[in-house]
């Protein structure tokens, strides 16, 4: 302990002033919550997508028929 | 077992195509497919139960949908008021702010709101000033797809009938004679609801509804009811107005208040509408949706305690309802008590929901709780659930943050880097990509990602207060007095601007 004290000894001033320096620094954007998602807007686009993809099977069958009547 | 017995047994158990084959099976054996034989109950019955399987199988609620479009924005003259007062409308972003943490703590989006709890189809967020910013606006707080118009949404005229029954429609529209089945109120009512939503054919459907309300000499609630729904889907507001109000009159139903309300909201009358739930809630206490119409209006309007008491209501009722769940646990989140959003969120996981934001906002929430060995995992998940950039795009900027608040610059600088090669409008990662760019001290780039991202969201302070600060440590006092300003203006209770401004005008006078 008496090793410790002689390594570090202790400043303490009495009498001084105490500064304070408010340095601009920059902000970062918040960390962001996503909403979370519904059920009726996706039902809607399956309904879509599933109507288009039939659609457009349905156009390359025949497609291919007529390639293969001609 | 007789055939139209497993048709309705089919119908209950909600397997509409078969029960769909099954009566058309039974409907070949009567002479005419067109109409059903009025001889035989049997093949009305099984027409009727036919209509309902093809509606039931693209059945969409009326209440969730309608998704404004481009040209429904820009045109819409259905604003009362001009320049409405201050907290009666639900156009004007960002004017009434009570309650609820500042823009220091809770991000906004670009219509100056703040981030919301669940995305439902029809979430207008105010009203462009010119076409471009329209196009610009996202649909929802983070997706911008927007539509032209809001036609294109519902299932086109015939697309259902196309995948439903591919041998030709099952009911020839232009074939029919209204005026008979106005007559036969059941058989009307399968029919109306097979016009309306399987072949979104608003106009018929409104001509039969019409003919029907005559019939039934004006006495049937169900069938103002839908008139009202026609006239709104033709977006005849005030027509519509009247005939739920009138239904009203006759038999008090909760789907006709929810009805009514939504013709409010797209007339632009909030107040009107808090105050018909509210009448609605005399009527029927405790009603979950009502109340959490009443919330989501709150929310709308920017009145964040009034929402939050609402929103509380409501889950005091139902404690599954995913919506209000989620808005508490983001309102909790940014109100600096992460573990308690946890516990929100974590129950929204045992509702069920199973998706991208979900698992964003665990991640986020575990990593500020300091339950760090959930964190990665949720964002991982978060990640691979991911259905379009901008989530992928706003996994990545969360993850940036964690990086930063872990300490690992360079990988917080990949990650950012990475949100915006997902999503090039990403503002705020903009943002922050340049805060580490002056760290690294590349000023210039700094400056040019500020610049991108003050112009992608104007109302967004950090990149206008980080342009000044920049500004002003290498001298250029005039660039960073305006930047100041426009910071300010975005969020004037910022004490860092405020001192800033300051400062410049002193140097300014001494000058």
């Amino acid at each position: 302990m008496a090793e410790m004290k002689s390594m570090f000894r202790e400043v303490l001033p009495k009498q001084g002033q105490l500064y304070v320096e408010d340095i601009p620094t920059m902000v970062l954007c918040k960390p962001i919550l996503l909403p979370l998602r519904f059920m009726t807007v996706p039902k809607l686009e399956k309904i879509q997508q599933t109507a288009q993809d039939t659609i457009r099977q349905q156009e390359m069958t025949e497609k291919e028929q007529q390639k293969i009547t001609h | 077992m007789e055939p139209l017995f497993l048709a309705w047994s089919y119908f209950r158990r909600r397997r509409f195509q078969l029960c769909a084959d099954l009566c058309t099976q039974i409907l070949e054996k009567s002479p005419c497919d067109q109409e059903p034989d009025p001889a035989l109950p049997v093949s009305q019955a099984a027409w009727i139960l036919k209509a309902r399987a093809l509606t039931e199988m693209v059945y969409v609620d009326e209440i969730d949908t309608d998704q404004d479009g481009i040209a429904e924005m820009m045109l819409d003259e259905n604003a009362i008021a001009q320049v409405p007062r201050p907290g009666t409308s639900l156009k004007l972003p960002g004017t009434n702010q009570t309650g609820g943490p500042s823009p220091t703590v809770r991000p906004i989006t670009q219509a100056g709101r703040p981030i919301t709890g669940c995305l439902r189809s029809g979430t207008q967020s105010g009203r462009p000033g010119t076409l471009e910013q329209a196009i610009r606006m996202p649909r929802t707080a983070y997706t911008a797809r927007p539509i032209a118009s809001s036609s294109g949404r519902f299932v086109r005229l015939g697309t259902a009938s196309m995948l439903t029954s591919p041998d030709g429609p099952f009911i020839n529209l232009s074939r029919l004679n209204l005026t008979k089945y106005a007559q036969k109120p059941k058989l009307a009512k399968a029919l109306f609801e097979y016009i309306f939503h399987h072949e979104n054919d608003v106009k018929t459907a409104l001509d039969l509804a019409a003919l029907s309300t005559e019939h039934s000499q004006y006495k049937d609630w169900w069938w103002k009811v839908q008139l009202g729904k026609c006239y709104y889907r033709l977006r005849l507001y005030r027509e519509a107005e009247k005939q739920f109000k009138s239904a009203l009159k006759q038999q008090e139903m909760v789907d006709t208040f929810l009805y009514l309300a939504k013709v409010y909201i797209s007339l632009d009358q909030p107040v009107t509408a808090i105050n018909l739930f509210k009448q609605g809630l005399n009527k029927f206490p405790g009603e979950v949706t009502l109340l959490y119409g009443i919330a989501r209006i709150y929310e709308k309007m920017n009145n964040m305690s009034s929402a939050t008491e609402y929103y509380k209501e409501t889950l005091k009722q139902d404690n599954t309802h995913v919506g209000a769940i989620a808005f508490i646990g983001i309102d909790h989140f940014y109100a600096e008590q992460p573990e308690v959003a946890l516990r929100f969120f974590r129950r929204v996981l045992q509702m069920g929901v199973y998706n991208c934001p979900l698992f964003n906002n665990l991640g986020l929430c575990c990593f500020y709780a300091q339950q760090y060995d959930m964190t990665l995992t949720s964002f991982e998940r978060a990640l691979s659930l991911a259905e379009d950039e901008e989530e992928v795009a706003a996994v990545w900027y969360n993850l940036g943050h964690i990086a930063v608040g872990v300490g690992d610059m360079n990988l917080a600088h990949q990650c950012f880097r990475l949100a915006l090669v997902s999503d090039n409008n990403f503002a705020e990662a903009y943002n922050n990509l340049a805060v580490l760019e002056m760290r690294r001290g590349h000023v210039e780039q700094a400056k040019a990602l500020l610049q991108t991202a003050s112009s992608l969201i104007p109302n967004l302070y950090e990149p206008h207060y980080n342009f000044a600060t920049i500004s002003d440590q290498i001298g250029d006092l005039q660039r960073s007095y305006t930047a100041a300003q426009k910071s300010a203006a975005a969020f004037p209770a910022h004490m860092d601007t405020k001192r800033l401004i300051e400062q410049l005008k002193q140097h300014f006078a001494v000058l």
